[in-house]
């Protein structure tokens, strides 16, 4: 016989002659026997010795097989040890005692070596196959223990770079559920030099590990240009990009981004999978959707992706509502979905902006019937006029003197003003001027309203005063999209040139556009309110800069930085 | 006369099995067998009645003691109808049955003790 | 069966039917739905008008089908979609890799 299969057999039987025998035609078999001659020894001896297998006589002085039984498999816990009774009774509930007391099996006297041979092969493969399922069990309890560290780390270095930005900034409140981080669900916020917020809300497919993984080369991008003062389309362009580089075919990140810009009034918002967000009015009525237009990011290749955005305006107070899939999904016992109109319900009943998370909250755990540990949502609110607006972290250095005498002249001609914004190129450069490092976010600024100017107003030709109202800004856009792409010929140069001057220095900045120009005394004499949403910035390039001035028929701007 | 009181197939069964403890387990029967005899008759009611006949029965059988084991079962189903009328005349043809048991079983302690 | 394919060889079509949930537990299915067929086919077709529901990991599923049949350069079709079907592939303008009917 297989070593494997040989067993240590405990024998309780109460007849002498009987227990012999049996004891004695186990034994033939390969197997160690061990005898008693009533329960209480039965018991004894089990606990002493082990045994894998037990004939068990149903009717026993002292303690009888049932109760020996009931302990014994009591003692044996989670192992299996099948019990064989021996009993010629074949009363039906007799049988039934000793089913109930434990027994595997019964063996009627006399006893056949065959039947009992087959009984005990056959009790062998159900304990081990037992021993087999706990041993797995418990292997799999390892795995669990072994994969919930893992996360526990993982989790542990994607805080750190999910929370870098500024999502504790005053005008943002957001919600996300203990599992929501875990799920793929990312919501990342920071200022960029010019002070607008950039905001993304995204998703990657998947859950736990391979779900977060990619969150954190995501992260990195947002951050390090969003610092930097790229816009929207160029970071969403190098999102894209690294992540179809680096995630597996079936892995993409459905997001929603938006750049707010408090100097302009406005809100740019690109769509690419997620659910609709909301554009809500102080008190909470929906204005517009901001709907998914594109494909998730990670699916297209760099030259095939789609970075066109929409912009709405926003005014000081007006906010805006994004939210993961977790919200709509969300099904009753019917199997029915929330969705969006009951969403939109919620949205409608709420009275104060500071509750509203909650309305939802409530709202999903009512219909559901429990509550979501995995939900994202993120209100934004535009600031007031009179609000101050964080500033931004600079990062300051000491060390080599800054060159402080060159000039740079750099010219953005026909196609390549389709596709490139130079502005964060030259901030960067102009952060070599160490004096100037603490005014970027005013550099960016203005470099900024002085590029867009002369490519929109100057180039194109597009008039400003379109933008009045929502439909206005639709319009303005999508004319602004049409005539880009038709632009064949135009130009827009940007001179700097750097002088020592008085006891320290001296940066001036030339935009020149190849356009029209303008009647720079009427739109400088016009009152600064109607300058506001429609008007070229002129305000704030004179605010921010000094000596500003319009030459050329407004053709060409002039400002200058001082220290 | 044998083949009637001793199931000759459970005997061979038993000697083979058994191999050098046989001889042990014959004479465990017999000693097994005059306590379980003394039981049937000490007994006071139905419940110890039946009982002492079931485990003659059951030990019986094993030994191929065809016959004593069929009375020892008549028994075991007569003592569940009371009342017990006639008892006594089957526990009496379960003595005499087993006196030819004996016997038998006493020879082969002999024949294998001399041989 | 719950991933069915039938290969016309005529136009060296490919259809892969799914019933009931396009989800996870298809992946193993799907996957060789397509990957075990001896020729390449000209088309592909997904008939989903037996699915009852679809999540983002199906969508993973016709990203790796498409790649598999030459990416952009592929024929890869959705048909019979029910409404909620294809408000899932609308949201992730999935009509922009995909014909979808």
């Amino acid at each position: 016989m297989a070593a494997e299969q040989a067993l240590t057999v405990l024998v309780a039987e109460d007849g002498a002659a009987d227990r012999l025998l049996l004891a004695q035609i186990v034994r033939r078999q390969g197997h160690q026997v061990f005898t008693a001659e009533n329960g209480e020894q039965a018991v004894a001896l089990f606990v002493e010795q082990r045994p894998q297998l037990v004939l068990l006589d149903a009717l026993m002085p002292v303690m009888d097989g049932f109760e020996a039984a009931r302990q014994i498999k009591a003692l044996a816990g989670e192992t299996l040890v099948p019990i064989i009774f021996l009993t010629s009774l074949n009363e039906e509930d007799a049988l039934v005692r000793c089913l109930e007391a434990g027994g595997d099996d019964f063996m009627a006297k006399p006893y056949s070596a065959v039947i009992l041979a087959a009984k005990i092969r056959a009790m062998g493969r159900l304990r081990r196959l037992q021993a087999t399922v706990l041993a797995q069990r418990d292997e799999i309890t390892r795995h669990h223990h072994h994969l919930l560290n893992e996360q526990r780390v993982a989790k542990a270095v994607f805080d750190k770079v999910a929370h870098a930005g500024c999502l504790a900034a005053p005008n943002i409140r957001y919600l996300q559920s203990p599992y929501a981080l875990f799920n793929g669900d990312l919501l990342l916020a920071a200022f960029t030099p010019s002070g607008d917020m950039q905001v993304l809300l995204g998703d990657f497919t998947g859950h736990g590990l391979p779900a977060a993984v990619g969150a954190m080369p995501l992260a990195e991008v947002f951050y390090g240009m969003t610092a930097k003062g790229y816009g929207l389309a160029q970071t969403l362009r190098e999102m894209n990009a690294k992540l179809k580089r680096i995630l597996p075919v079936d892995m993409f990140c459905c997001a929603v981004m938006l750049n707010l810009s408090v100097q302009r009034g406005s809100v740019e918002v690109w769509n690419g999978g997620m659910p609709d967000g909301y554009r809500l009015s102080a008190g909470g009525e929906v204005l517009s959707t901001l709907a998914s237009r594109h494909l998730p990011l990670g699916i297209l290749a760099p030259e095939r992706f789609d970075d066109s955005t929409q912009v709405l305006p926003l005014a000081a107070g007006e906010r805006l509502l994004l939210l993961s899939d977790g919200v709509l999904d969300t099904a009753d016992d019917l199997e029915r979905l929330f969705g969006v109109e009951r969403l939109q319900g919620v949205l409608a009943g709420n009275r104060d902006p500071a509750h509203l998370f909650d309305e939802v909250m409530q709202a999903l755990e009512r219909f559901g019937g429990q509550p979501r540990d995995d939900i994202s949502l993120c209100d934004i609110r535009m600031f007031a006029a009179d609000e101050r607006v964080p500033a931004p972290m600079i990062y300051a250095e000491r060390g080599r003197p800054s060159p402080l005498d060159w000039s740079l002249g750099f010219e953005l001609r026909g196609e390549s003003l389709k596709q490139s914004n130079p502005v964060p190129y030259l901030v960067q450069l102009l952060q070599e001027i160490h004096p100037l490092r603490s005014r970027t976010g005013s550099l960016h600024s203005v470099l900024s309203e002085l590029f867009s100017n002369a490519l929109e107003h100057g180039v194109l030709g597009l008039d400003s005063r379109l933008k009045r109202d929502v439909q206005g800004f639709a319009d303005y856009y999508r004319e602004r999209a049409q005539r880009l792409a038709a632009l064949a010929d135009g130009f827009v140069r940007i001179d700097l040139k750097v002088e020592p001057h008085a006891e320290g220095g001296r940066l001036m900045i030339e935009v020149r556009d190849s356009g029209a120009g303008f009647d720079v005394q009427r739109v400088l004499s016009q009152p600064p309110s109607e300058q506001g949403l429609s008007g070229r910035g002129l305000q704030l390039i004179t605010r921010l800069g000094s000596n500003a001035q319009w030459c050329e028929g407004g053709r060409c701007a002039r400002v200058e930085f001082v220290w | 006369m044998t083949e009637i009181h001793i199931d000759h197939k459970v005997l061979n069964d038993l000697r083979e099995v058994m191999e050098d403890g046989y001889l042990h387990l014959v004479q465990t029967f017999l000693d097994d067998s005059e306590r379980r005899l003394s039981e049937l008759h000490a007994a006071k009611n139905a419940d110890e009645l039946g009982s002492a006949a079931h485990s003659f029965k059951g030990s019986s059988s094993n030994m191929g003691a065809v016959a004593l084991a069929g009375l020892c079962q008549q028994l075991e189903d007569r003592v569940r109808q009371p009342p017990l009328y006639g008892i006594e005349d089957l526990i009496n043809r379960i003595d005499l049955e087993y006196v030819e048991v004996r016997r038998f079983y006493r020879g082969e302690e002999h024949r294998i003790s001399a041989g | 069966m719950a991933v069915e394919t039938d290969f016309s060889q005529e136009g060296k079509k490919l259809t892969i039917k799914v019933k009931g949930r396009f989800d996870f537990g298809k992946h193993q299915a799907f996957r060789e739905a397509y990957e075990r067929q001896p020729d390449r086919p000209d088309s592909v077709v997904v008939d989903l008008k037996e699915t009852t529901y679809l999540d983002s990991s199906a969508l993973g599923m016709l990203l790796l089908l498409r790649d598999h049949a030459g990416g952009d350069d592929s024929d890869v079709r959705v048909v019979h979609a029910s409404s909620d079907v294809r408000k899932i592939l609308a949201i992730s303008n999935f009509e922009k890799l995909f014909d979808i009917s």
